[in-house]
């Protein structure tokens, strides 16, 4: 594992203005490093801001407040020309490729647009090129010549992560890339994306809700709520988490382990409003562990053991955890 | 044995092959049935075939097919009538979406309340009420001068069941009736269920494809692929010693906390 940081997200806010001179805070301060060769997963229920937070990494929609250092340029502040060549650099898959692709546009033209684009090759080139990336992502060349809606799940999806990795982009950003697919596919599309990183040391920012996929093949995870970053951890370490929120979340993954579903725990309520947060913490309304102190303060992420921080006033301990 | 389904087959429009063939399960009272496979493994073909709601041509055939003592296949739609909605009824992936986003909720629950019984208006809107409160609603009242879209996804989904068990069914049917929701919504959702299955004794058939709500929920488990059964009977057996490879791929194919990681 590198140790070379290649992003740095530094303080991101996001806000929108809402009706009666109301703002909406959808991202709250969200600070992380990514590092080279690594996977960080993004983990949240909707509402909690993933999208609003891609769509700051992605240059789509640009934060009210702080700043995204990616190849020694804060990429927030970037428009033009200078935005079009970041995009080298940084790539994404979609959750739904089918959404994604132009339906009128065969795979080998699709996947070797980006190239294009940059006048990487030329067109007579498209054809090798088109059957190199298809290689890459386990598909069969004759799928070159073929259109979107001829083909699986599945195979679209891959078919968008050879268009991302044409490029040989430094970052590639999923945004739930494999949540519309069956298991066994997703299954095969993570394994895919993991050989991708070892061989080609591509680092990926996934965002998805499913904690027990990300905890899998992440290095390092963000658990969000309401637009907060509440714990930040390592994959391996998940267990080991010690925010409330976490918790509840690792609680309510079922597994086809009996044993484990007596862990099964149920979080009551529903999550609020955006534009009718708690004050203090977040997550204190649904915290069964909730003081009088986090309804006034809200807690800051605090480093609680080496590369694991966690924002609570009271933190659980390894045996409250129940694991 | 409240429902018996033997050699089931269906098929859409007339010369094509069958969709689903040879499915044979059977379900007591009380009892939770998971159907789990993929995307068209036929699983929702077979419960859409139990309600006689095939659409599209479809049509389907059995050599025995008896729900308490009534002999699906032969009954009239008359009949269907009266057993849709009362003894059978149906939870859908997103209950928000059966409704009419133009009527408020409580209007919709009057209706089918009244198609159903001879309760007057408000004695219906009374049972409304008290069926929301039941799914832990809170302010019920609110609800139903609501529409669908002013709900969240967990709401609409304990409307959705408020609904399908007014009448205390022998039997739902549920088609991925948490697939939309957020984990912690789903795990509140399955609660739910399980407090309304084993609360009163009512039969459930889970059409899913997450094998960890399957193997939480379920006394029985049907594995299915190409419209095909290829594994069926206890949950803890197949869990255990699945007999078909098909089940044994897809039961390592589950992410799993504290699983073999990729990396």
């Amino acid at each position: 594992m590198s140790e070379e940081i290649i992003m740095r997200v530094e303080h991101i806010t996001k806000k929108f203005p809402v009706s009666e001179g109301r703002t909406l805070t959808a991202v709250d301060d969200v600070s992380f490093v990514v590092r080279k060769g690594e996977t960080v997963g993004i983990v949240g229920e909707s509402g909690c801001g993933k999208t609003t937070l891609l769509k700051a990494l992605m240059c789509i929609e640009p934060p009210t407040a702080g700043r995204i250092i990616f190849r020694d340029q804060d990429i927030t502040k970037l428009s033009g020309e200078a935005k079009r060549q970041n995009y080298r650099h940084l790539q994404m898959v979609f959750q739904d490729p089918t959404a994604a692709f132009n339906p009128k546009m065969k795979v080998k033209d699709i996947i070797c647009e980006p190239l294009l684009n940059f006048d990487l090759i030329k067109k007579n080139e498209v054809k090798a090129k088109a059957a190199a990336l298809l290689q890459a992502v386990e598909l069969p060349e004759d799928f070159a010549e073929r259109y979107p809606h001829n083909m699986s799940g599945g195979q679209r999806q891959r078919v968008a992560i050879a268009r991302a990795l044409a490029l040989s982009p430094d970052i590639i950003v999923c945004d739930e890339a494999t949540s519309a697919l069956d298991v066994s596919v997703q299954d095969s599309i993570v394994r895919l994306l993991v050989r991708l990183q070892k061989e080609q040391g591509v680092t990926y920012i996934f965002v998805c809700h499913d904690l027990a996929l990300v905890s899998l093949f992440s290095q390092r995870i963000a658990v969000m709520y309401l637009g907060n970053v509440m714990e930040k951890i390592d994959g391996d370490k998940l267990r080991a988490a010690r925010h409330p929120y976490t918790r509840a979340l690792l609680q309510a993954v079922f597994s086809t382990d009996q044993e484990k579903n007596k862990y099964i725990g149920i979080l009551p309520g529903d999550i609020p409003s955006p534009l009718d947060m708690p004050t203090g913490c977040p997550f204190r309304n649904r915290c069964a562990y909730a003081e009088e102190v986090c309804a006034v303060e809200k807690p800051v992420l605090t480093e609680t053991e080496p590369n694991h921080f966690v924002a609570c006033h009271y933190p659980l301990t390894a045996e409250e955890n129940g694991w | 044995m409240l429902l018996t389904v033997e050699d089931l087959s269906v098929s859409y429009g007339k010369d094509k092959p069958p969709t689903v063939t040879g499915v044979s399960f059977y379900l007591n009272e009380g009892e939770v049935l998971a159907i789990v496979g993929e995307s068209g493994s036929g699983k929702t073909t077979v419960i859409r075939a139990l309600l006689n709601a095939l659409g599209g041509g479809g049509h389907f055939q059995a050599e025995k097919m008896l729900f308490n003592g009534q002999n699906l296949p032969e009954l009239s739609a008359s009949d269907w009538r009266n057993l849709r909605g009362k003894e059978l009824s149906m939870i859908f992936q997103d209950s928000g979406n059966m409704m009419n986003p133009v009527h408020t909720i409580g209007k919709q629950f009057v209706e089918y309340i009244q198609t159903h019984s001879d309760l007057g208006k408000k004695a219906a809107y009374d049972l409304a009420a008290e069926m929301l409160t039941r799914m832990n609603l809170p302010n019920p009242e609110n609800i139903l001068r609501s529409y669908t879209f002013e709900l969240s996804g967990g709401m609409r989904q304990r409307v959705g069941i408020a609904m399908a068990i007014t009448f205390q069914p022998k039997l739902l049917l549920a088609d991925e009736p948490t697939s939309a929701l957020d984990v912690t919504t789903q795990a509140q959702i399955v609660g739910e269920l399980l407090f309304v299955t084993k609360g009163s004794g009512t039969a459930m058939i889970m059409v899913t494809h997450n094998l960890g709500v399957a193997s939480y929920m379920a006394d029985k488990l049907m594995v299915m692929k190409s419209g095909r059964v290829v594994d069926y009977g206890k949950t803890e057996e197949i869990l255990q010693n699945p007999q078909s490879d098909y089940t044994k791929t897809l039961l390592k194919a589950v992410p799993e906390i504290g699983g073999v990681r990729f990396v």
